[in-house]
């Protein structure tokens, strides 16, 4: 069953056209990674599924709906979650309300925060602090529990390595890999060889156009085919 | 470097303060004791600027929209809990049926006013949040014109002047409220002990709502960033509803507890002077931040107090004091601290 599909999509910044007819499927179960050099329309890309940044032209549609000029809010509350660049934890809001915030529409909402705690147990050393006073690390996985934890079909997360220190990369990694255990997830990530490691498909994207599709499996940045669109 | 300019200042200054005179209050008054009166007053006062500007920083913190109506809310606020309390209170009512007149007003002041801005939020803001600030500042300006027009028309209709202030629901005040207390030896007037009784169950219910209510915990993420919230599946807009709708109605019971006090008092002229007021204390607390508006409006409350003494008891002349004062207290935040003493960086746009 298909996810999450992206028809011919044209999305704009005002008169900057970044998304030019951009395709893509993704199906229930899998992670799919976009990759491309900066500023080709990744982030775009997930902001146009989740209806932040609405197409002009093209569909989307989520779980077989057409959520196309759908507000955002309506089309999370179907089940897309969100994991954006540079985490945007509410970093006046304890880790416990970060939580809480996200799990509103989740059936059980206190099970599913205590569940989030018991797959990141570093958050809830720190439930009662500010998020805003965690490391980057940890705000990363608050971010990514907070995606996961309104019963989400498809987690759409966005650069979750970037900032962090190789160490804390690995852990977030993990964190991904247990959160896709029930979880679709459309991935953006800078980090080729992380972004092949964790997915089962990608989407090579230039110029707000997929330009290379196919499995990860045996897939380096080193392909002659992949090398060029990643190279200035 | 010259000293002229500075010494003509001076020259202009000198004339306005009495050193004579405040060393005939010290002669005659305990100074410590004076000290805690004008420190007492000064919290009514702010208090009072508390619930004011609590429900304009509500308003700004999530939505980002600075309302310019804010004042002439208020004013309609002391009209509406005046006209309540003139139609029921009788020379024959008691105190406490007084008392229980006023709560009556408060709520039904905040029920009617919070529907109307709820309503206001939908049929005018709503409609231009995706455009600059520019329009949202010329439309709740154009809105506190209308708002003030037309209360003048009403009034002059019902043969009330508009100005100076109405003075049949003050003396509705019961005498409970009226004249000095003896509290741990400072003479307090009991209005003001009053004032700081409501104003601090506004604080705690504003506060209980942002921080036990589901909804609160929206608002407080809201304020940090909209569109997070809205990618969490929460319906921002309609929260916006539901805070102007508030904000509108806090701005009402602020006009409906100045509704008794003999400096304010309903009047159109309280539109402009209470939404000033409301503005140097969100600014200097922190626009959005519900601390911040606590703090500051104890801050320019006590400044208040302290130029008013100065100036009655004829230490310093220039009536304009307190006024002078507190816009100094504007500017010296503005240049030292933009953001405000509680203020948050914006992340994610309004």
């Amino acid at each position: 069953m298909t996810a999450l599909e992206l028809d011919g999509v044209h999305t704009y910044y005002g008169e900057s056209h970044i998304l030019q007819g951009l395709s893509l499927s993704v199906d229930a179960g899998e992670i799919v990674a976009l990759v491309g050099r900066n500023g080709v329309g990744k982030t775009t890309t997930l902001r146009t599924a989740l209806g932040l940044t609405p197409p002009r032209e093209g569909t989307v549609r989520f779980g077989g709906t057409d959520v196309t000029g759908m507000e955002p809010h309506e089309i999370a509350a179907r089940g897309m979650g969100w994991v954006p660049e540079e985490r945007r934890v509410f970093s006046h809001l304890t880790v416990e309300e970060n939580l809480r915030v996200a799990a509103h529409s989740a059936a059980d909402p206190d099970a599913r925060t205590a569940e989030s705690y018991e797959l990141f147990p570093a958050l809830d050393r720190f439930a009662d602090k500010e998020a805003g006073d965690l490391s980057g690390g940890q705000q990363q996985m608050l971010a990514i529990a907070r995606g996961m934890v309104g019963d989400n079909d498809l987690l759409l997360v966005d650069e979750p390595s970037e900032g962090l220190a190789p160490q804390i990369v690995e852990d977030v990694v993990e964190a991904l890999r247990a959160a896709s255990a029930d979880t679709t997830m459309v991935l953006v990530e800078q980090n080729f060889r992380l972004a092949m490691d964790l997915a089962d498909r990608f989407y090579l994207v230039d110029h707000g156009v997929v330009v290379e599709e196919g499995e990860t499996a045996g897939v380096t940045s080193d392909d002659e085919r992949i090398r060029r669109y990643l190279t200035a | 470097m010259s000293l002229g300019p500075l010494a003509a200042v001076v020259s202009q200054i000198a004339p306005l303060v009495d050193p004579s005179a405040l060393l005939a209050t010290g002669g005659t008054v305990d100074g410590l004791q004076t000290a805690a009166r004008v420190l007492a007053e000064g919290i009514g006062k702010g208090a009072v600027y508390f619930t004011i500007a609590v429900g304009l920083t509500l308003v700004f913190g999530l939505m980002g929209v600075l309302n310019f109506a804010h004042g002439a809310i208020a004013m309609v606020g002391a009209y509406l809990g005046g006209l309540v309390l003139v139609l029921v209170v009788g020379a024959n009512t008691g105190t406490l049926a007084t008392i229980l007149v006023f709560f009556v007003a408060l709520a039904l002041v905040f029920a009617v006013t919070t529907a109307a801005g709820s309503a206001m939020e939908v049929a005018l803001i709503r409609p231009i949040y995706d455009r600059t600030p520019t329009y949202q500042i010329l439309l709740t300006f154009g809105v506190s014109l209308i708002i003030e027009e037309f209360a003048r028309i009403v009034l002059t209709l019902r043969g009330i002047q508009p100005n100076p202030q109405w003075q049949a629901p003050m003396a509705t005040a019961p005498d409970v409220l009226l004249g000095r207390t003896e509290l741990l030896g400072i003479g307090v007037r009991r209005l003001y002990l009053f004032e700081i009784a409501i104003g601090a169950l506004v604080a705690v219910a504003v506060w209980a709502f942002l921080t036990k209510t589901l909804y609160g915990l929206y608002i407080r993420a809201g304020s940090e960033d909209t569109e997070m919230v809205q990618a969490l599946g929460i319906d921002v807009r309609q929260a916006f509803t539901v805070v102007f709708g508030v904000g509108t109605g806090l701005a009402a019971v602020g006009g409906v507890l100045l509704m008794w006090d003999p400096i304010w008092g309903p009047s159109v002229l309280l539109s402009v002077d209470v939404l000033l007021y409301a503005f140097v204390v969100v600014i200097i607390g922190g626009l959005g931040s519900f601390t911040g508006t606590l703090v500051a409006a104890g801050i320019v409350g006590i400044a208040d107090s302290v130029t008013t003494w100065l100036f009655t008891t004829g230490i310093v002349t220039f009536p304009g004091l307190s006024e002078v004062t507190i816009f100094l207290l504007l500017v010296v935040m503005l240049i030292i601290r933009p953001q405000g003493l509680y203020g948050v960086e914006e992340v994610g746009g309004h």
